[in-house]
C-alpha cells in the first residue's frame, strides 16, 4: 500500500492546491498530514478548510499548537533578533486572521498517530509526529547522532518514524541489531509550503509498504520523495502584499 | 473536532454509497475505517476502490485477512464473495495495518483513541455490549486505551466505564461502530459513529468525550437482490432485509 505523508503547509494555499493535484494522480491508499497548517502566509483558514474538507487525519504542529491556544509563542527556534522580530509579526498576524471555528480545529488536533502493522505475525509500527515523539518542536536534523536517533525511536516504540518540522527531507536507515540485519527508518517528509533545502518546490513523501515489509529487511520499506512545482510567485507576492515581513517571500523564492 | 468511524461494509456498495452521501453532509474532520470491506456480497472491488480513492485510513478486519487463506479459484457457497476480489485489491487488503493509535495531548495530559477491528488482542474477538465490566476494563488497560473503537459484532453501542486510578476516578469509553453494510441489531439501516473531541476532553471528565451512533437508510433491496442473483446463499439476502 502507498501512504502519502505531507507536512508544514504554513498557510500556503497555492502550494497546497498543487500538492492535491499532484497526489491525486499518484493515487495513494491513505493520506496523513503532520501539521503546521498555519503561519508565515495569508491563507491559514483556507488551508485548514481544504484539509478538513477531505477528512485527512492530521496531527498538530507547533504553530498549530500556538494558534489553537491564541498564544504569541509558536515554539519556533529563531536565532537572530531579525528572525525573532519577523516571527512576532507572523504569529500576531496569524492570530488576527484565524477564525474561531478554524482555531477550535487546531486546538483539538491530536499529537501523534501510530499505525500498527502486523504483516507476518510480526509487528511494524509507523509513528507519525510533527517534531519528535518527545516534543512537538524538537528539530530532528539529518546530522543527529545515530545513537540519539535510535534512542528516541526505541523509547517511542517506532520502527518507522515520519516527521516534519525542519522543512528538509531525508531518509535514514538505522541499524539496531546489525548481526540480525534489523533496522529502523527515520523519515523527514519535508515541507509542502515552505521548503528550506534550497529547492523551492513543495516536497512530500510516499511510503510503500508491501506484505513482506519488516524490520528484518531494510529494502522492504521504500520511501519516495516527491517534489512538485507550484506558483511560488503567487505565494511570495501574497506575503509582500500583506503585513508579513518581506523576508518570508524571499525564503519561498529561494527555498531557504 | 468530529471524527467519523465506520466499519463492516461487507462488499455492500449501495450501503457504502449511502454512507458517503450521509457523511459528506455532516462534514467530519477526519474519517477512519475499521475494516471488513469484503465478504457476503458482490461488490468487494468497488467497495475497496471507493475507500482507496478517498484515501481513507483503514485497518484490516478478519474478512479482509481471508484473502491470505481462501484461494481465488474457490467459488463455492459463501467463498464466492472472496473469489471476486481482484489481484490489486488483494494486495491492498494484505497490507492493511492492524491498529491505529491516536494520541491527544490537549491540556498537558494524554487521551488515547485506539481503533481496532475486533479487540486489541485479537482481530476476531467479539466485544459485545454485555462483556463483563472487569474484563472490559482489563482489555482497555492492557491496550492503554482511553477510548476504544471497534466493530466486528455489527451491533453498535456506547459504553463508559469508571476506572479507579490511585484513588482518582477516570473514565474510559468502549464504542462499537456497528456495521455500514450488514447490521445485526434488528435495524436494517447502516450504522456508524461520530466521535466529538473538544478542547476539554479528558479522562477526568466523563461528559467531555461524546459519541453518537448515526443510522442511515440505503437501498437494502438492491443489496439483497444482488445476493439472490449471485451464487451466494440466499440467507445473506434475508439477513440484510431483517438485520440479523
Amino acid at each position: 500500500m502507498k501512504i502519502a505523508l505531507f507536512s508544514d503547509v504554513h498557510a500556503n494555499l497555492p502550494a497546497l492546491e498543487a500538492f492535491f493535484k499532484d497526489v491525486e494522480q499518484r493515487k495513494p491508499d491513505a493520506i496523513y498530514c503532520l501539521g503546521d497548517l498555519v503561519g508565515y502566509n495569508i491563507w491559514p483558514n483556507e488551508v485548514i478548510n481544504e484539509v478538513r474538507k477531505r477528512g485527512i487525519p492530521t496531527i498538530a504542529g507547533n504553530y498549530d499548537f500556538g494558534i489553537g491556544r491564541s498564544s504569541d509563542d509558536c515554539g519556533c527556534a529563531y536565532k537572530t533578533d531579525t528572525e525573532k522580530a519577523n516571527g512576532a509579526v507572523s504569529i500576531s498576524f496569524t492570530n488576527s486572521i484565524v477564525n474561531d471555528e478554524e482555531r477550535r480545529y487546531l486546538r483539538t488536533l491530536p499529537a501523534h498517530i501510530k499505525v500498527e502493522f502486523q504483516l507476518n505475525n510480526d509487528k511494524l509500527n509507523l509513528l507519525l509526529v510533527h517534531g519528535s515523539p518527545r516534543k512537538i518542536n524538537e528539530y530532528l536534523f539529518e546530522d543527529r547522532e545515530e545513537k540519539s536517533m535510535l534512542r528516541i525511536m526505541a523509547d517511542a516504540d517506532a520502527d518507522i518514524m515520519c516527521f516534519g518540522h525542519t522543512h528538509k527531507p531525508y531518509h535514514r536507515i538505522l541499524p539496531t541489531a546489525p548481526e540480525e540485519n534489523q533496522h529502523r527508518h527515520a523519515v523527514n517528509i519535508g515541507s509542502i509550503g515552505k521548503p528550506k533545502d534550497g529547492d523551492p518546490r513543495g516536497g512530500y513523501v510516499i511510503l510503500h509498504i508491501n506484505d513482506n515489509s519488516s524490520i528484518h529487511d531494510k529494502d522492504s520499506i521504500q520511501v519516495e520523495f516527491v517534489r512538485f512545482e507550484y506558483d511560488v510567485e503567487k505565494a511570495a507576492k501574497a506575503v509582500e502584499d500583506s503585513p508579513l515581513p518581506d523576508a518570508y517571500a524571499e525564503s519561498l523564492r529561494k527555498g531557504v | 473536532m468530529t471524527i467519523a468511524i465506520f466499519s463492516d461494509i461487507h462488499a455492500n456498495l449501495p450501503a457504502l454509497t449511502a454512507f458517503f452521501k450521509d457523511i459528506d453532509q455532516r462534514k467530519p474532520d477526519a474519517i477512519y475505517c475499521l475494516g471488513d470491506l469484503v465478504g457476503y456480497n458482490v461488490w468487494p472491488n468497488e467497495v475497496i476502490r471507493e475507500i482507496r480513492h478517498r484515501g481513507i485510513a483503514t485497518i484490516a478486519g478478519n474478512h479482509d485477512e481471508k484473502v491470505k487463506k481462501i484461494s481465488a479459484g474457490d467459488t463455492s457457497g459463501k467463498n464466492y464473495a472472496y473469489s471476486l476480489i481482484g489481484e490489486d485489491e488483494r494486495n491492498y487488503l494484505r497490507t492493511l495495518p492492524a491498529h491505529l493509535r491516536i494520541t491527544f495531548q490537549l491540556n498537558n495530559d494524554q487521551l488515547t483513541l485506539l481503533l481496532v477491528h475486533g479487540s486489541p488482542r485479537s482481530i476476531d474477538e467479539y466485544l459485545f455490549e454485555e462483556t463483563n465490566e472487569a474484563d472490559l476494563k482489563a482489555i482497555l488497560k492492557a491496550a492503554d486505551a482511553d477510548i476504544l473503537c471497534f466493530g466486528h459484532t455489527h451491533k453498535p453501542y456506547l459504553r463508559t466505564v469508571a476506572i479507579n486510578n490511585d484513588g482518582h476516578t477516570q473514565y474510559a469509553h468502549a464504542i462499537n461502530t456497528g456495521s455500514v453494510g450488514k447490521p445485526k441489531d434488528g435495524d436494517p439501516r447502516g450504522s456508524y459513529i461520530l466521535l466529538h473531541i473538544n478542547e476539554n476532553s479528558s479522562v477526568q471528565d466523563k461528559e467531555s468525550v461524546q459519541a453518537e451512533i448515526i443510522r442511515f437508510t440505503y437501498d437494502v433491496e438492491a443489496a439483497a437482490k444482488a445476493v439472490e442473483d449471485s451464487p451466494l446463499p440466499d440467507e445473506f439476502a434475508d439477513m440484510l432485509r431483517k438485520a440479523y
